[in-house]
């Protein structure tokens, strides 16, 4: 660290948030795109199709289509940048950002590794240290922003399937927070903490001797409710109601092109890059390797690995379910949400309240 | 830092004041809060500026850009008359309030204390947070809860037909 | 006459609808495996250019004209395809054939021009009902495109020489027709 700090002119701190930052970003954009290309050679495997396979480097390395992601980019950037003429045209600008930055920046207190000491000072790998007092309400309150791309999208487009669909997300992820954030106080209470380092730290070591002492396996409920609430904030199917072929066509993104529209694609993967993150930190251990209770002698990188493993894992579980189940209707989403998961997310709060008293 | 959060703040504000279009009136509300919890981070209690995103710019404000957006309202409605004598008064009253907050705030202990002590690095977590409301304000909590179900068991029985 | 749509009452069991979810991950999972592991030639999907699709008999494509083995063309330019056609793609024009060294000493006529358009031709096979030589056979390509309408217009010679191959499908009225039809060995010069 130090090297690389004096090899740049600057501190330590400066050139290990440099690296940081890199990192974060570097993993968001390095996985979005193949996860595109996961996304639909997977649903082709699912649906016994084969999926894009014909792009090709330089007309003939194919890599099974992995440059189809490559290609899609560079038409976006060809492609012409309509704006519909009744759009509100500063709203219409300032959408693709707002749904894109705040998928962004819900991995700035994820942990992505073991914290380690070097040259004297601590280096943790997530891009706010602990201690900020901020925690996992970080991003939270990220995630609730989130809402505002797909409302102003849809707004600003002029068009009534685009306000359609603005309008179901919108309800749609504000009563599914409520559900959510019962879930997450479970589990802040259990750690006796909110800060994800401390969350991960809490999930360490053995459960019932023969499970990892992870959140799942500890409060399977929560985490239910937890993983449902977090396909419908990353509105990903079966809860993708900004959008909806049958009735509203495209939704929210209907008047959008070129490259406007990859960042809002991006903007999803990053959704779902982000919740499986939060996923993985809050019910899977985080970077922890599974029955392991002291990480001292483990090096980062190794917990670096297992931390992208875990969410890789969860990004492909997501592409699984949205080519497995159907969207819902309007009412039984509502229904599920408030009707079911919310007592049973507070039943969950309650039981855990319960244990703990003194 | 300060003055970037507080530019911020007053200027969604101000915005949210002068601009004709509701939703865009809305969102100017949001960066508005936004700076707000800036400042919270800047005054050392980050569980203050996050809670301020994720209930009012997250929950609040959706709600209202929701109802606002279901209306769908849009044409602007134009002032029938132009009310010289009211004018004059909102803004001899804003002057007038504006003027005795700022008294309040600059008469306040807390201030002194703060030009005395600026915040240090321990900051407010959920902890003290929660120790605080169930100790010391556990009578406004108590209440302010109570306040809330009033409020929704109310709300439920205007809409419901038939209890 | 409308149909009665049965409301689907779930059990307490299916609305739990964890359960459910699970079952229809492990069906796609199945799915997922299943074309995972099959080879790219066993899978539904033909890959087009790669890869075509095997006719079944029968099949109704471009046409041939047919010959015999030393090269000669079997149509006589009697007509009788072009009086068939229903769409009226088919315009020959005949000619006296006067060779009488090289091949076909006993038939006076062969084809001057021999055209289908195929932008007109549906391919219902009626010019191969009629021909009484079984000069003309409906084939097995079906790869029939162009970038101009002349192009698509098919000559004696397209016609003739476009399948690689002499022998396309079987002949399903075979077993009648071969005693009939004259084979060229028979044929004393």
């Amino acid at each position: 660290m130090e090297t690389l700090a004096s090899l740049l002119h600057t501190s330590p701190a400066t050139a290990w948030m440099a690296v940081k930052v890199l990192m974060a970003f570097g993993l968001i954009m390095g996985i979005a795109p193949p996860l595109t290309w996961a996304e639909r050679r997977g649903s082709a495997m699912i649906q016994d199709r084969i999926g894009p396979n014909r792009a090709a480097l330089f007309g003939k390395i194919r890599i099974l289509g992995l440059v189809q992601a490559l290609a899609d980019g560079v038409k976006f950037f060809f492609k012409e940048d309509l704006v519909p003429p009744h759009a509100n045209k500063r709203l219409f600008w300032l959408a693709p950002l707002l749904a894109f930055v705040p998928a962004m920046l819900g991995f700035a207190v994820i942990p992505m590794g073991r914290s380690f000491l070097s040259g004297g000072t601590e280096y943790h790998l997530s891009l706010l240290d602990p201690g900020n007092g901020m925690g996992m309400l970080f991003p939270m309150a990220v995630g609730a922003m989130a809402v505002y791309g797909i409302l102003v999208a849809a707004w600003s487009s002029n068009n009534k399937w685009a306000i359609l669909g603005g309008m179901r997300a919108s309800a749609q992820m504000v009563s599914y927070e409520v559900g959510l954030s019962l879930a997450v106080i479970a589990i802040f209470m259990v750690t006796g903490g909110y800060d994800p380092h401390e969350i991960v730290k809490a999930q360490q070591g053995t459960f019932l001797g023969v499970l990892p002492n992870w959140y799942v396996f500890r409060q399977p409920f929560g985490f239910l409710v937890f993983f449902v609430c977090m396909f419908a904030e990353a509105n990903r199917l079966p809860f993708d109601f900004a959008e909806g072929e049958s009735e509203i066509v495209a939704g929210f993104h209907i008047e959008y092109g070129s490259m406007k529209f990859a960042l809002i694609g991006l903007a999803e993967y990053g959704h779902i890059l982000g919740a499986s993150a939060l996923i993985t930190t809050m019910y899977l251990g985080g970077w922890g390797i599974p029955f392991v209770a002291d990480h001292g002698q483990i090096p980062v990188i190794v917990t670096f690995l297992v931390f992208l493993t875990k969410v890789i894992a969860l990004c492909l579980v997501f592409i699984w379910v949205r080519w497995t189940l159907p969207r819902f209707r309007y009412d039984q989403l509502m229904n599920l949400g408030w009707k079911k998961l919310l007592p049973i997310s507070m039943a969950n709060l309650l039981y855990f309240a319960y244990r703990m008293r003194g | 830092m300060f003055l970037t959060f507080a530019i911020l703040a007053l200027a969604g504000a101000l915005a949210l004041l002068l601009q004709k279009n509701a939703i865009e009136a809305g969102l100017c509300m949001a960066l508005s809060f936004l700076g707000v919890s800036g400042l919270f981070v800047l005054l050392g209690n980050p569980v203050a500026a996050a809670l301020q995103i994720i209930v009012y710019a997250g929950a609040i404000l959706i709600l209202v850009l929701f109802v606002i957006m279901l209306l769908n309202s849009h044409e602007e409605e134009p002032a029938e008359v132009s009310r010289p004598i009211q004018r004059w008064g909102s803004v001899a009253l804003v002057a007038v309030l504006g003027l005795g907050a700022f008294r309040l705030l600059n008469g306040s202990p807390a201030l002194a204390e703060l030009a005395a002590k600026p915040v240090t690095g321990a900051s407010t977590n959920l902890h003290s947070l929660g120790d605080m409301l169930f100790s010391q304000h556990l009578l406004g909590f108590e209440v302010a809860g109570f306040l809330l179900l009033a409020a929704m068991i109310g709300a439920v029985a205007l809409v419901k037909k038939n209890l | 006459m409308g149909v009665l749509v049965k409301k689907v009452e779930l059990t307490w069991w299916e609305r739990l609808y964890v359960v459910s979810v699970a079952i229809g991950m492990g069906v796609t999972f199945k799915h997922f495996i299943k074309q995972l592991l099959t080879p790219t030639s066993k899978r539904y999907t033909i890959q087009y250019p790669d890869m075509k699709k095997e006719m079944p008999k029968g099949y109704r494509g471009l046409h041939e004209l047919k010959r015999f083995e030393d090269g000669a063309i079997k149509c006589v330019a009697c007509f009788m395809c072009q009086e068939a056609c229903p769409a009226r793609c088919i315009s020959i024009e005949a000619e006296e054939f006067s060779e009488l060294n090289f091949t076909q000493g006993f038939e006076e006529k062969r084809p001057a021009t021999f055209k289908i358009d195929m932008l007109r031709c549906i391919f219902c096979g009626m010019c191969e009902e009629a021909c009484p030589k079984d000069a003309i056979w409906l084939r097995d390509n079906y790869e029939l495109a162009a970038y101009d309408r002349l192009s698509m217009n098919f000559g004696k010679w397209d016609l003739i020489n476009t399948y690689a191959e002499p022998d396309g499908k079987a002949r399903l009225t075979q077993a009648e027709e071969s005693p009939m039809t004259p084979s060229r060995r028979t044929v004393a010069l």
